[in-house]
Parts: C-alpha cells; sequence; structure tokens
C-alpha cells in the first residue's frame, strides 16, 4: 500500500498546492475552518488535520457563502450581460471528514441532478478534488454512523488518507485521485501500516423510520416544545456542512451592477415573505419545523437519504443548547397515537 | 446552588399551580453538565427539570420577546444582567410588567456552556479549561435590580477598576491600526444574526437587516457589507446595551462585539452621563438617545 510520512506532510501539500488551491482545515486565531494552504502561518495557525474536524464546514469551497453570478448593464429596458464569473480553477479539499464529503454529496444530488444543473455549482465541483480523512475516534457530538455514514470510508473521495500512527495510508479512488498520487511521486511510498479500528460513538441517534414517521406530523404538538428555545439565528445552518440554501441578489449602481448568491437561512423571517406582505413561516415554531422536515424527512423523500450527516456542530454552536440527536430521538418516541 | 434549585422549583410550583403564571422560565440541564439550557416550564410536572447551576448563563429575558403579543403571566428567572434586560424591554415598551413575576438570584458569576461543549468538541486546539465566563468577569451588578422574590446572598460587581481598558486600547490606536483591527474581525463574520437574535435590546419588529424595499444593508459576506452591518447594529445599542454579553458569548466567529458596545457605553457616559442602561426602573425615564425634546441644544436631530 500506498503511505504518506506524516514527518513529509508539508512538503507534500506544498507539492499539492502548486497546481490547485488547496484548502486544508486550520485553526487560525479565533477561528476554525478550511482555509487556502497558501495562507498558511506557521506559528500562528495550527493544522488540524490531527483533530476531530473545524467548526466551518468545507462546503464554502464548492458553494461560496457570497459568489458573484455574473455583471451587466442596463440602459433603458436592455440589458447586457458582460461577464459570468464560473469558478472553474482547480481546488483541492485535503482532509476533511466522512461527514463533510457525504454531505458534498448531498449538493451533487442538489446541484447536478434531477434535471437541474447549476453550472456555478458544476464548474467549482467538477475541479473540486477530495481528499478525505478516515475518522476512527468520533466525537463528543458525533452521529454520522446514524444518519447512515460511514466515518471510515467516506463517499465521494478522490483520496482517502487514514492515520496509521507515524504515516498516513494514501489510497486513490478515482482518476482525480491518481492525479495527485502522480504529482506527489516519490513523497509517498510503499509500505505496510495498519489503520485503527473505529472507537464507538457516545452520542445514540435512532434515525430509523423517521422520515416515513414524520409525514404524520406536520401538525404534531411536539414542535411547539421542541421550538420553544429557538432564538432563530442562522448559526446552525451556517455552520451546516449539507445547508445549502442560497438567496440571488443584486448589486448595482448607475447601469451597472453585478448579480450574485449568497447564503440564506430557513431560521430567518425574511427568507419565506413574499412580495405581497404574507409570511407563510412567520413565528419560530413554523421556521424550526421546517428545518427539520427538510433534514429529516423532505430531503430523504427526494433523494433517498437525510440532509443530515451527523457531524455535530450544530449541537457544538447552538445557544440554546438545541441537540438535533435528542430531536431526531424525541420524534422516533413520540406517541403520535394518541394524538390524533 | 442546590438550594437556589430548590427554591427556583419551589416557586415555580406554587406560580403554575395557583396560576399566577402560565409559562415558567428558567433552565434545564442539557446532555452534559455543561450544556445547561433555557427551559419553559408549562405545567407544575416540568418543574422537577428546572435548575441553576454555574452554568445557567444564558439571559432568558429575550424570550419573552416570543410571548409579547400575548396575554400570558410569565414566571422568569434572572441573574443581574438579566434582569436589567426585563428594564430594557419595559422601557422600550415591549412586555408590560404586571405580566410578569420576576425571580432573581443574586449572580456570583457563571460558566459558559458553549466554550465548554467547543473545548469538548474536537474543533479548536485543546484550551485549558476556561474559570467564569469572561462576560462575568466584566459585570457590574451581579445583584438583580428588578424582581418580585430575590435567593441568594448578596454578590459584588466583578468588573475591576479599568472597566474601559481594552476600549483605551483601541482608542489609543493610530487611524491606520484601528481600521485594520476592525477590519480583521469584521472580516470573519458569517452573518448569522447570532448576535441580534440573542440581543433583549434587538427588539424592532421588523429589523433594518431584514428590509428588503429598500435594502439597506447588503448581504454579501464582503468587507464593507459586513463593516455596514456592524456599524448599523452597534449603533442602534448606543444607550440601550445593557452589558450581558449574550452577543459576544454566541458568536461562532468569536468577534469582540461587546468591545464595540463598551465603547458606546462609554461615549453615552461622557457625553450625556452618568447613565447605566437598565440599572434602575423608573416609570416613564428612557435612555439618552431614545428621547426628544424640542429644545435640544445641537440643531440637527
Amino acid at each position: 500500500m500506498q503511505i504518506l510520512s506524516k514527518s513529509k506532510l508539508e512538503e507534500a501539500l506544498n507539492q499539492l498546492g502548486k497546481n490547485a488551491e488547496l484548502f486544508v482545515p486550520l485553526a487560525r486565531g479565533e477561528e476554525s475552518g478550511f482555509y487556502p494552504w497558501s495562507s498558511y502561518q506557521a506559528g500562528s495557525d495550527r493544522l488540524m488535520l490531527d483533530a476531530l474536524n473545524v467548526l466551518l464546514p468545507p462546503k464554502s469551497v464548492v458553494f461560496p457563502q457570497t459568489e458573484r453570478m455574473y455583471s451587466f448593464t442596463s440602459t433603458g429596458p436592455a440589458v447586457e450581460i458582460k461577464e459570468t464569473f464560473e469558478s472553474p480553477q482547480p481546488r483541492i479539499i485535503f482532509g476533511l471528514r466522512a461527514c463533510d464529503a457525504a454531505a458534498i454529496a448531498c449538493f451533487d444530488d442538489v446541484f447536478l441532478t434531477m434535471g437541474f444543473i447549476d453550472s456555478f455549482y458544476q464548474a467549482r465541483r467538477d475541479n473540486t478534488t477530495i481528499v478525505a480523512h478516515a475518522c476512527y475516534e468520533p466525537g463528543a457530538n458525533c452521529f454520522c454512523e446514524a444518519m447512515g455514514v460511514d466515518p471510515t470510508e467516506p463517499v465521494n473521495a478522490d483520496v482517502i488518507i487514514r492515520d496509521a500512527g507515524e504515516v498516513y495510508i494514501w489510497e486513490s479512488k478515482s482518476s482525480k485521485g491518481e492525479k495527485l498520487t502522480a504529482a506527489l511521486g516519490s513523497l509517498l511510498e510503499n509500505k505496510e501500516a495498519a489503520a485503527p479500528g473505529l472507537k464507538p460513538f457516545q452520542q445514540q441517534a435512532n434515525y430509523e423510520g423517521v422520515a416515513e414517521k414524520l409525514k404524520g406530523m406536520f401538525e404534531d404538538p411536539i414542535w411547539e416544545q421542541l421550538a420553544a428555545t429557538c432564538q432563530t439565528c442562522g448559526i446552525c445552518t451556517y455552520v451546516c456542512p449539507s445547508c445549502y440554501c442560497f438567496d440571488i441578489q443584486v448589486k448595482s449602481w448607475g447601469e451597472e451592477g453585478y448579480r450574485f448568491r449568497c447564503y440564506d437561512s430557513c431560521m430567518y423571517s425574511e427568507y419565506t415573505q413574499m412580495a405581497g406582505g404574507h409570511n407563510p413561516r412567520g413565528n419560530e415554531r413554523e421556521r424550526f419545523r421546517n428545518r427539520f422536515l427538510h433534514k429529516l424527512q423532505f430531503f430523504s423523500e427526494r433523494y433517498g437519504k437525510p440532509l443530515c450527516t451527523g457531524c455535530g456542530r450544530c449541537i457544538v454552536a447552538c445557544p440554546a443548547g438545541i441537540n438535533i440527536v435528542e430531536i431526531i430521538n424525541n420524534i422516533k418516541e413520540a406517541d403520535t397515537s394518541v394524538r390524533a | 446552588m442546590k438550594d437556589i434549585t430548590l427554591k427556583i422549583r419551589e416557586i415555580a410550583a406554587r406560580l403554575l399551580q395557583s396560576g399566577q403564571v402560565d409559562i415558567f422560565m428558567g433552565w434545564e440541564k442539557g446532555q452534559e453538565e455543561y450544556q445547561t439550557r433555557p427551559f419553559f416550564a408549562r405545567q407544575e410536572e416540568d418543574v422537577e427539570k428546572l435548575i441553576f447551576n454555574e452554568y445557567s448563563i444564558h439571559n432568558l429575558s429575550n424570550d419573552l420577546l416570543k410571548y409579547r403579543d400575548g396575554q400570558e403571566k410569565i414566571g422568569i428567572v434572572v441573574k443581574g444582567c438579566d434582569s436589567r434586560g426585563i428594564i430594557r424591554l419595559i422601557q422600550d415598551k415591549q412586555i408590560e410588567r404586571e405580566r410578569l413575576y420576576i425571580v432573581g438570584v443574586a449572580c456570583p458569576g457563571m460558566k459558559d456552556p458553549l466554550q465548554a461543549v467547543k473545548d469538548n468538541s474536537g474543533f479548536f486546539p485543546t484550551a485549558a479549561s476556561a474559570g467564569l465566563a469572561k462576560k462575568c468577569g466584566d459585570c457590574i451588578e451581579p445583584n438583580p435590580v428588578i424582581y418580585d422574590e430575590l435567593i441568594g446572598d448578596k454578590q459584588s460587581p466583578r468588573a475591576g477598576e479599568e472597566r474601559f481598558k481594552l476600549v483605551k486600547d483601541i482608542e489609543d490606536m493610530s487611524v491606520d491600526q484601528r481600521y485594520q483591527f476592525f477590519e480583521d474581525i469584521f472580516s470573519r463574520c458569517i452573518r448569522c444574526y447570532a448576535c441580534r437574535q440573542v440581543c433583549v435590546a434587538c427588539n424592532c419588529r421588523t429589523c433594518i437587516f431584514d428590509e428588503m424595499k429598500p435594502q439597506w444593508v447588503g448581504r454579501e459576506t464582503s468587507i464593507s457589507d459586513n463593516f455596514m452591518y456592524h456599524l448599523v447594529r452597534a449603533s442602534h445599542m448606543a444607550g440601550r446595551c445593557i452589558e450581558c454579553g449574550e452577543c459576544e458569548r454566541v458568536c461562532p466567529v468569536n468577534i469582540p462585539l461587546m468591545l464595540i458596545n463598551q465603547k458606546l457605553i462609554k461615549d453615552v457616559n461622557a457625553f450625556f452621563g452618568p447613565y447605566e442602561a437598565g440599572i434602575g426602573y423608573v416609570e416613564g425615564v428612557k435612555p439618552p438617545l431614545s428621547s426628544y425634546q424640542e429644545n435640544d441644544p445641537d440643531d440637527f436631530l
């Protein structure tokens, strides 16, 4: 098997960064997320490959929080598109976990299947190579396995690396992965190494049958109770690796302008504000319910899997201590027969 | 703290049982000891879930906004800073004093559950176990300033002599240094609006950031839109921030929002003071920048 010695990691990252924009998990001051390796400052930044994960997910590499779409000039009724900003330059996400790789697979479903192709997403995605980092030690808030994600066999990976102590086992999984293998050349060695065994999960979510059960729970009083303390900020949606809702807006001055899209959050009332003044999800209970129905029921109906990959970030960052594992289990255990 | 928990449960049971309140706002234990979080009891059976421990930091007064249009009578547990939030709401005419039964707890200082959960998350380099939350170190009033019933022994403020030291450090910077400082902190904002949502002073029914016609503040996460967001947010806090520190505590990218709020507190105090927002309720009295007089010495606004 091929291995990458940890002592050669920086050299390998430098090598990979030559032909592509390379994103790695970093702790940077107060921040924790995926940042370009080219911006890495030894001393103040800390590479987080030995940690469980980082707070801000890698979704921004394929789906930035703010993305310019096109610029235009408008003179009278005539509008001329000047430039479209599709972004096909090569990128590599290095060291993302199975939960985050699975979340990008959800994006692929949304932006590239069912007869809809989002060309902006496609330009980024087709030119992004994923080096996934197999996970053997679930953290305090991890529950990926319960959501159908195998932490040791990340989906969507072009390369899987496995931490075997002094070395990473390097497994190429696709032609994109082969290119990285070739680029690393002699930095990779042929040696035997053993990946560790998967440690037990501390969080126990029981998602089995939940999508089906939710079909009959739209008006269930449980939502009132679950949403009671939600403050409808957007933290959960922005730290979520699989939340993909966006808004398209415009900035213009005089005859010039550009359109861009930016993350939106179903937690905001403005998200569903309609032109005539009506808001179908005017209160926090309705918005909260929609978020969890989308994650646990609607997405599963459309794409055959939940829109939650069990990374635990929302549990970590929620100001009100709302815990999606408890929500899944509460729904699972709810006795709906008495409420009809 | 066990005694305080028992006392809170006793009061909540009494109020719910007698129908004196419909909802009782307190805290419950989350999965871990450090994950104390808000909990609203509606029936006597719920009362056993209520706890008060060193992680009962969440300011519940903001949650009253959910009920501002209702008729419910609400029992609520408040610490010093939280009680100032209640004065904010009453002064801003968001809730009537008569609808509230306020249980004050003299606050010994809290630890931050969000910090604890982050420390245990594996998402950050391992930090030394944190002591008191930062906001509690800056506390000028740990004792509830408005209440119907008071629990616990009077506590002393924890803010040191140099309350505005960090503000002064920023003031002493050169213009370029200061710009760089603000650019650094605002560039990392992800515009999740958690600072707004947890803020008891952010009680506008339609927030300027949600206005679309016209759209006052752009939605790009760019340095200019982020600056605009934070400038507008901050200026709305002038004379109104009650220093509960929740904005800074919940920020997922750790923007030092209280530093900005403290600058405004310092300035309002210097120009119009002495003034501390929400420190005592006097009927009809408004914050300095919330009142208007025709004979105002300034000719504009």
